[in-house]
């Protein structure tokens, strides 16, 4: 039997990042706020002590922290004409679960993306004629501007307290930052993290190359800082534990360290673990919301009435929201027609290895999430690229997030994969190898897309999620192209050995790559190709507000987390000051 | 696990302490150049101390514990050195310890800071001052921290049971409770600064009196300096 709650004001989908923000905002204007979150509660203290915390184990290998796939996963194939099988165990991206969702696990690279990226398709145009992007590119623009955006990621940043330099303020370029930059209205919070050595080599090798090397922006904080909620936060240890675990030092932004305790003390907000959402209800109009039906962690199943609805999960899972709800139409790569699940993108990640002598000792295992040293000069559309039959690009960085003993160990190209070969390979390179990070654009096609799973069912009886994709040729070849620039760094920087991994098709699930998971849900200035407008509100049922990377109508660059959290408050400030006061379309169609 | 053990007994009691530094103090030069001139290894430094700190810190380097002397046997010399280093550049304020640091050689400072770190570290615990509501407050600081103010777990860097961990943090088991508790009161007071990224003085911040004491009680207490 299902049970029908008191309506509130608002339920909130998931309460990660995007969920606490809104919730934040929204219970602090005096709206009654439910929020739902699928896991368990968790804050620094206890759960994030270490050193259980440091258990690379459970937490790299085994994947603790992350969506529980043996009840929940997705189902994935390459290409349509093949059949889609279950994940069984997470490799190539991260979801995470539980309150504070995937953020707790980030790596705290906090990017904003270029004034370019948001008007990609036509600046492309533009630059490059008509005819320059391949016919099953779906490139479109995002119907917002790097200058609507600007003042929300100023203020996500002041609320993490991100550690990096500006390059460039208010137009005036910043010696040490990166020049490439749109113009910010101000610097970073805090200074930059200190410099790896790796890093050090590399911004000598890049500088002697002509290129334009900068601190890459963190959110593990280089010194103490309390942001505009008032939250307090630490500096960094460099314990080389970021990504995939937690931090027990109250040192990287995640929502129990910048917000959730203020949310969590608002009496207007309510949260409920342990609820696992079904679908978002529609009235008989197929136009209106009126609530979620969700089933809690011991098989009740309620129906929670509320005015406005916020789908706040992780990207993937908001298009999953959205199909099983029947909200908008699902996107057909035959036709080309219906819009969601449409343009799910990711990011194409290269690597380059750079092997020294003994006497050069790198230390990887000290480090943050976010200290390396990058160049911008191949990201994006940074650099012409008339004649090389792609667009995109990447950023070129020495990142290295760590040297953890079970998954760190980086061997030169035909080291034997096992044995005693294999294990001298890794003692004698472990403390003396340079790793870029080459993270790269991810086109939009055609053929890529989300839908629901004919076959197979979640742990509740509800179709997977599947996800259809392969690295489009616009990618490869850009991952070829910025990957011999990045040897050439390599190289620069004296190394005896250099491999260069530019990412190669087809993709694969069972390897990690990132956690950048993208589209499905877009947003745009056109209902037939997009399922959100401008603000992040449902172009079919305008009382939903999808609000994750899900919205990014094509992948840039750069890590994605710093875009959704200036998205995430655009359409805090859409919803304040237009939708609430006069709910209804903000866009018309 | 197969640390050597050690029992030594101070040496001196603390109302000789004043006595001994003041002698201690005008004689640095002098006994710089009476130091162990040996290139130090476990076993010279084991029977060959350093003669400037031993009047304080013992020749085992066992510290006095009511006069917040600390232990500094088997602490990692990067640790020592960096101290006599900040207290010389005072970043680290002593009354004590900033005009022996300043009198130091940086060859002085190596030499016996790598001397003391290559000590066994002490066994037994020192004096049990706290009672079983405090002790449980050390115990949750110390292993879990408090969400409520915002502290991580003291051994998330101060090692499982507050061994230590290499240079990056020192060892708080078995260590005088009276020196926790002025080291965290100094930090408090900023009149010591040298800690990375203001790590401990962000959290002392958010300690008061009862917890210094818990903390400092708890750690002092627990007797598991084998390493």
């Amino acid at each position: 039997m299902v049970q029908r709650l008191k309506e509130v004001d608002v339920v909130v989908i998931g309460v990660g990042m995007v969920g606490s923000i809104v919730a934040k905002e929204l219970a602090a204007a005096g709206y009654k706020v439910v929020g739902l979150e699928r896991g368990q509660t968790r804050f620094t203290v206890p759960e994030f002590q270490s050193p259980a915390i440091h258990d690379e184990l459970r937490f790299d290998i085994r994947k603790a922290m992350m969506q529980d796939n043996t009840r929940e996963p997705v189902t994935f194939r390459n290409l349509g004409s093949q059949v889609a099988l279950p994940v069984r165990r997470w490799e190539s991206f991260l979801p995470g679960t539980g309150l504070g969702g995937s953020m707790v696990h980030w790596n705290g690279q906090t990017y904003r993306f270029q004034a370019n990226d948001f008007q990609l398709a036509t600046r492309t145009r533009e630059r490059y004629g008509k005819n320059f992007l391949d016919a099953d590119l779906t490139i479109q623009d995002w119907g917002v501007t790097y200058d609507d955006l600007e003042p929300h990621y100023d203020r996500f940043e002041y609320l993490l307290g991100t550690s990096g330099k500006a390059g460039n303020i208010k137009g005036q370029i910043q010696p040490g930052g990166d020049p490439h930059e749109s113009p910010r209205s101000r610097d970073y919070p805090t200074p930059p993290q200190k410099e790896h050595y790796s890093g050090a080599m590399f911004r000598k090798a890049a500088s002697s190359l002509g290129y334009h090397p900068f601190p890459q922006p963190s959110s593990n904080l280089s010194q103490p800082y309390t942001n505009p909620e008032g939250m307090k936060l630490n500096a960094c240890v460099f314990c080389g534990f970021c990504e995939r675990y937690a931090c027990e030092h109250y040192a990287k932004s995640v929502p129990q360290t910048v917000i959730l305790p203020v949310l969590l003390a608002n009496p207007n907000f309510e949260l409920r673990t342990g609820c696992q959402v079904q679908r978002i209800n529609l009235d008989s109009t197929k136009k209106h919301a009126t609530g979620v039906t969700y089933i809690d962690a011991v098989g009740r199943e309620f129906e929670q009435p509320a005015s406005l609805v916020i789908s706040s999960m992780f990207s993937i899972n908001n298009v999953r929201m959205l199909l099983l709800s029947g909200i908008g139409a699902p996107y057909d790569p035959a036709t080309g027609q219906g819009v969601v699940g449409r343009n799910y993108a990711y990011q194409t990640m290269s690597s380059v290895a750079s092997f020294f002598d003994d006497d050069v000792h790198i230390n990887p295992f000290m480090a943050s999430g976010a200290s390396g040293t990058l160049i911008n000069d191949f990201a994006g559309d940074n650099f012409d690229h008339s004649g090389l039959g792609f667009i995109g690009g990447a950023f070129i960085g020495a990142v290295n997030t760590n040297g953890r003993p079970i998954q760190y160990h980086p061997v030169p190209p035909g080291t034997p994969n096992w044995g005693k070969g294999w294990k001298q390979a890794v003692v004698k390179h472990y403390n003396h190898t340079v790793m870029f990070s080459l993270h790269g654009s991810s086109a939009a096609q055609r053929q890529n897309y989300l839908d629901l799973d004919p076959t197979y069912r979640d742990a509740w009886g509800q179709p997977l999620l599947r996800m259809t994709f392969d690295f489009p040729q616009n990618d490869i070849k850009m991952a070829a192209h910025v990957t011999a620039k990045a040897v050439e760094i390599g190289k620069a920087m004296g190394a005896k050995q250099v491999a260069g991994s530019p990412r190669k098709g087809p993709y694969t699930v069972t390897q990690y790559q990132t956690t950048h998971n993208t589209g499905g849900s877009v947003m745009g200035d056109n209902p037939k190709t997009s399922v959100v407008n401008r603000y992040l509100q449902s172009w079919d049922v305008p009382n939903v507000f999808v609000i994750g990377a899900c919205n990014y109508p094509q992948n840039a660059s750069w890590n994605p987390t710093g875009t959704l959290g200036a998205l995430t408050y655009w359409a805090i400030d859409a919803l304040k000051n237009k939708y609430l006061k006069n709910p209804g379309r903000l866009v018309s169609a | 696990m197969n640390a050597q053990r050690a029992h030594p007994r101070p040496r001196r009691s603390p109302a000789v302490l004043a006595g001994s530094l003041m002698v201690l103090a005008m004689p640095c030069a002098l006994a710089a150049q009476t130091a162990p001139s040996a290139k130090p290894g476990p076993t010279s430094a084991a029977v060959a101390p350093a003669a400037p700190c031993e009047a304080c810190h013992g020749a085992h380097g066992e510290g006095m514990a009511a006069a917040h002397v600390p232990r500094i046997a088997g602490q990692s010399a990067e640790y020592l050195k960096k101290q006599l280093d900040n207290y010389a550049d005072g970043t680290r304020d002593s009354p004590i310890m900033t005009n022996f640091a300043k009198a130091l050689s940086e060859k002085q400072r190596i030499t016996y800071a790598m001397q003391y770190a290559s000590m066994p570290v002490l066994q037994g615990p020192q004096p049990k001052t706290l009672n079983a509501a405090q002790l449980a407050r050390g115990h949750q600081l110390a292993f879990q921290g408090d969400e409520r103010i915002r502290v991580q777990a003291c051994n998330s860097c101060h090692g499982p049971d507050g061994i230590g961990v290499l240079h990056a943090a020192p060892y708080l088991a078995g260590q005088s409770a009276d020196y926790i508790a002025s080291a965290l009161k100094s930090f408090q007071q900023g009149t010591r600064k040298n800690d990375a990224g203001e790590l401990m003085r962000s959290i002392v911040k958010s300690l008061n009196d009862a917890d210094v004491i818990a903390i400092s009680g708890y750690f002092a207490q627990v007797n598991s300096s084998t390493k």
